[in-house]
């Protein structure tokens, strides 16, 4: 074992003594590793913020729906009290209805998209109260015309966001609607989500009761409800258990008349296809790998033509098959390893390099690329397994010679 | 006691079946430990491959070789490493020294293959050169040295892990004069001191140095002369002896 030092010690010598060619043949390797790794990292990067910012808005929410026509199956104020009282892990439960309409105040004329929510609202708005508070459940039963807006809204209609009080006249479906604000949201944090452009509707938020008092509508059932789980409560149990008691409330088991969509599968499913996507590049990225390697095969086959002198001399001194073997699989592990690590750094560098351009670009999109630990041991562990992997035929051949004609050939 | 090196029957045969090349042809010899011994023959006479074999580095066609009593023939290839490691030093017309290794990692390299650890090897190393007059160009590469500075560390590399024969073929054939001379020299003192030396020559004069000379024809040994001291013959004297002998 004291030997196979000396075995790096020449592998070493001799990639130093020809350290154009050796860094060549690197080259290859290094391109390799460093795609792999800009690509890992940029993927893990792209994935930590989307999820970052997908669960800011809406982690746990359950959207619950029913496709069916006939009106019998649709979900009823009783059976959301007894999704409420039965099923465990639920925060809320929530129904709205948009409509559009307009108003003008000394801002100018705006659309608005007025919304109709349930008290519940509340826990399912992610950005929470600037100034004011949330409508709760008195004036939801009672169906006061009292509103929420967030804060861009409120700084576009009124110039301020000093607005709580304020009465605000929608023409909504003919007819003017004076709702009291009593709370502004404040504004999300900028994400790859939000798209603001000069003529987009002021958004305001009441109670959906509203619309019984206004038009006379009666809201006894919903087609679409929204669940929100408890904090760390399994989305997927829930879920089954929902849809399950509203089949045996409505006779209808197994019938799939309802139908979910839970955020927490969507970002699954975000994942999963991230994570398709970057082992797509990776796999393209190993193939460079490799044709990385067949070159390290190729360098060496030529070394070892080039030295069968020095074969030669080194077996007619003694030299074993074992040594002469390890001198050249030691040569070739050696240069991709140093190849993988040159790769590493650069890749990480280039990551860098692109996020720093991204967010130079479009801040919205700004990311860190995220380089895991488990990637860099893969990545030099690869590398110098396709050093040996590429190296063991030429070694071989040159272990194989013998000292005789290898001496008499020039 | 075993003599040193036994040979017997020993036949090479190149490209056997057509364009066969009868290289060695029935050759049987002893060498005793610590003579003096040159082989003689014209080029193309047998030589270089009779020392291959005596060297392990390649095998007889038949006939059976003894190296200090043990029987060579049948070796695994890596047994006739060990062999060549431990028991002969070799010294080629060529030099054959690894370009890009410094005269001192040259020397070291037959010490690495016995598994000599780093200090030992390099105290041995340094000593051999010193020996051959080389101890100031020990970093230097083959490149940066004369011909004659070349041989004589291919000699230290020989000598570095004292084997008891040391093969020379042809060491002054690329060679100048005064270099030959200061080469001969070192060989003589060798053989002084108690070591066993083969030397492989096609020139009478430097085959003068030994004390027994064999001389090879077409494979065949014609001849096999012990060199007697009678006084202060020079080496001209010697030479035109063993010429005289070879007509
Ligand atoms: N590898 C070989 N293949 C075929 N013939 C060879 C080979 N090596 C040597 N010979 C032949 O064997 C004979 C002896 O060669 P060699 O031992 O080199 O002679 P010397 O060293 O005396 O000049 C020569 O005729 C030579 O051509
Ligand atoms: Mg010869």
């Amino acid at each position: 074992m004291s030997q196979f030092f000396e075995y790096l010690k020449m592998a070493v010598s001799n990639i130093r003594a020809n350290k154009m060619r050796s860094f060549l043949t690197m080259l290859g390797i290094i391109i390799g590793i460093s795609s792999v790794i800009l690509i890992m990292s940029l993927g893990n990067g792209a994935r930590n913020i989307i999820t970052e910012q997908m669960s800011g808005i809406a982690s746990g929410q359950i959207a619950l729906y029913t496709y069916d026509d006939t009106g019998s199956y649709e979900i009823t104020k009783d059976d959301i009290a007894a999704i409420k009282e039965q099923v465990d892990g639920i925060r809320g439960i929530n129904s709205y209805m948009s409509i559009s309409g307009t108003t003008s105040t000394k801002k100018g004329e705006f659309q608005v998209q007025a919304s109709g929510q349930m008290a519940s609202y509340m826990i399912f708005s992610s950005t929470g109260i600037l100034k004011g508070r949330y409508f709760n459940e008195t004036e939801y039963l009672a169906g006061q015309p009292v509103c929420l807006i967030g804060e861009r809204d409120a700084v576009r209609i009124f110039g301020s966001t000093d607005v709580v009080g304020m009465n605000l006249d929608v023409m909504l479906w003919e007819k003017e609607v004076t709702f009291t604000i009593i709370g502004v949201e404040q504004a999300e944090k900028e994400s790859m989500f939000t798209f603001t452009y000069e003529n987009s509707p002021i958004y305001i938020y009441f109670p959906l009761t509203v619309l019984e008092q206004v038009y006379g509508m009666e809201f006894e059932t919903y087609y679409q409800i929204y669940l929100m789980a408890e904090d760390g409560a399994d989305t997927g149990t829930i879920t089954t258990q929902v849809v399950d008691l509203l089949e045996r409330r409505h006779q209808c088991i197994g019938e799939d008349i309802y139908q979910y969509e839970s955020f927490n599968d969507y970002m699954e499913t975000v994942n999963t296809v991230l994570n398709v996507v970057t082992m797509l590049i990776s796999l393209v990225a190993a193939i460079s790998l490799i044709v990385g390697g067949i070159g390290v095969m190729n360098i060496m086959l030529v070394s070892v033509t080039e030295r069968t002198r020095e074969i030669g001399i080194r077996k007619a001194l003694g030299a074993k098959t074992r040594s002469i073997l390890l001198q050249f699989l030691s040569e070739s592990a050696i240069i991709t390893m140093i190849g993988g690590l040159i790769g590493i750094i650069s890749g990480v560098a280039e990551a860098f390099l692109v996020a720093k351009i991204v967010a130079a670009v479009n801040p919205v999109f700004a990311f860190t690329p995220s380089v895991s630990v488990v990637t860099v041991v893969v990545t030099t562990v690869f590398s110098s397994a396709i050093g040996l992997f590429f190296g063991i035929y030429p070694a071989r051949k040159a272990a194989k010679m013998s000292p005789i004609e290898a001496l008499r050939r020039n | 006691m075993n003599p040193l090196i036994e040979v017997r029957n020993l036949m090479k045969i190149y490209n056997p079946g057509e364009n066969e090349v009868h290289a060695l042809d029935d050759i049987s010899l002893r060498i005793d430990a610590g003579e003096f011994v040159a082989v003689i023959g014209q080029s193309g006479s047998g030589k270089s491959t009779f020392m291959n074999m005596l060297g392990c580095l390649d095998v007889p066609t038949s006939g059976s070789y003894y190296l200090n009593g043990e029987d060579v023939a049948g070796l695994t290839d890596d047994a006739l490493s060990e062999i060549r490691n431990r028991e002969i030093g070799f010294i080629f017309q060529g030099f054959n020294l690894i370009p890009n290794l410094t005269a001192l990692e040259n020397v070291e390299l037959p010490l690495i293959y016995r598994n000599i650890p780093a200090a030992k090897r390099h105290a041995l190393s340094v000593a051999s050169l010193e020996k051959v007059g080389l101890k100031n160009r020990m970093e230097h590469k083959p490149s940066e040295m004369s011909g004659g500075q070349q041989q004589r560390v291919a000699i230290a590399r020989a000598l570095a892990a004292a084997p008891p024969v040391i093969l020379a073929d042809e060491p002054t054939g690329n060679l100048d004069s005064a270099s030959s001379k200061e080469i001969m020299q070192i060989l003589r003192d060798l053989h002084k001191e108690g070591r066993t030396v083969i030397l492989i020559t096609h020139d009478n004069k430097i085959a003068a140095s030994a004390k027994r000379v064999i001389r090879i024809i077409d494979g065949k040994i014609v001849s096999d002369t012990r060199i007697k001291e009678e006084g202060n013959q020079d080496i001209e004297a010697i030479a035109a002896k063993i010429e005289a002998e070879g007509e």
